[in-house]
């Protein structure tokens, strides 16, 4: 399974890489912001799309917008630092499908990917 | 939260998407600048050095952790080294005797136990992603300020261009993982609840 992360911090794919690999996951490519990730989806064969949420040039929330006009059923997971409760219902209004606070553990996220991929 | 307050919610007039490609806010209009104080000059000045430091600062954490996540990078991976040598020495004739064999288990499970201290701390290494995030905030109020004096002074000195966005929730709630999970779940179980309802 090809796994999309979009994040800004390169400290933090590399924990989110290191953590999906730890858990059965190797198939992962990186973009640093939402306009990145559009073009790294357009290259295709991406089955899942990990995003922040603050980021530069597009953000998480734009970046899960324009995902969801061509794109349905893709499964999004956000990992993010806003943990306010308006927050959180944007984002699942934007069409996010889970959506976890960091920090988290790697239990939390093998628990919400395997949640989302059923 | 219900169907109806998340409606309401989004039709305050500001897009839910709003803290991200945020705008400046917008500093009350500025009266005409009156003759700039020497001192104000000097204070928007160090302010300026202020919010660079602070850039400075994000950018070396930034590099200085994947330092860190590079040298745990290479212990973990002499850790795999170490067992995949252990595992040939176990099949070996000469090292069949029990006594050997109780030992080179024991040091497997030393290995496996280092290997998992190295996953624990390269988790840990998220605080350096979250530090700056807050940093990040505050280097946005200090812009604001800064861009508000050098408007008042008439200097022309803005600040420069567009920032990370900026993450002004971010201490709003627990901030171990447990925490910050509970929350989110319980977020998450409300808008699904609300969704069903409507």
């Amino acid at each position: 399974m090809k796994i999309l992360i979009v994040d800004d911090s390169s400290t933090m794919r590399r924990i989110i890489i290191n953590t999906l690999s730890r858990i059965g996951y190797s198939d992962v490519i990186e973009a640093e912001h939402g306009k990145a990730g559009l073009e790294k989806l357009g290259q295709g064969g991406v089955e899942m799309i990990i995003t922040d949420w603050n980021m530069p040039e597009m953000d998480g929330l734009e970046f899960v917008t324009v995902v969801r006009t061509t794109n349905s059923s893709i499964p999004i997971l956000m990992v993010t630092t806003n943990a306010a409760k308006e927050d959180i219902v944007a984002a699942l209004q934007a069409g996010v499908n889970n959506y976890v606070v960091k920090p988290f553990t790697p239990d939390t996220l093998k628990e919400k990917i395997e949640s989302l991929l059923g | 939260m219900d169907q109806s307050e998340i409606d309401a919610l989004l039709h305050v007039g500001e897009k839910p998407a709003g803290k991200g490609k945020k705008a400046k806010e917008t500093p009350a209009a500025p009266a005409p600048a009156p003759p700039a104080p020497k001192g104000s000059a000097v204070a928007a000045d160090k302010e300026g050095e202020v919010i660079s430091e602070i850039d400075a600062v994000t950018a070396v954490t930034e590099r200085e952790t994947n330092k860190v996540m590079d040298q745990l990078d290479t212990i973990s991976q002499l850790v795999l080294k170490q067992q995949d040598l252990i595992t040939q020495v176990m099949q070996q004739p000469g090292a069949q005797d029990g006594a050997v064999q109780q030992a080179l288990h024991e040091i497997m499970s030393a290995g496996k136990t280092i290997q998992d201290k190295v996953y624990e701390a390269m988790d840990l290494m998220q605080f350096q992603d979250i530090t700056r995030q807050k940093l990040e905030r505050i280097v946005y109020h200090l812009r604001q300020i800064h861009d508000y004096i050098v408007d008042l002074l008439g200097t022309g000195l803005k600040s420069e261009g567009e920032r990370a966005n900026i993450s002004r929730t971010i201490a709003q709630t627990g901030t171990t993982p447990d925490e910050r999970k509970t929350h989110a779940d319980t977020v998450i179980e409300e808008f699904k609840r609300s969704q069903q309802k409507s």
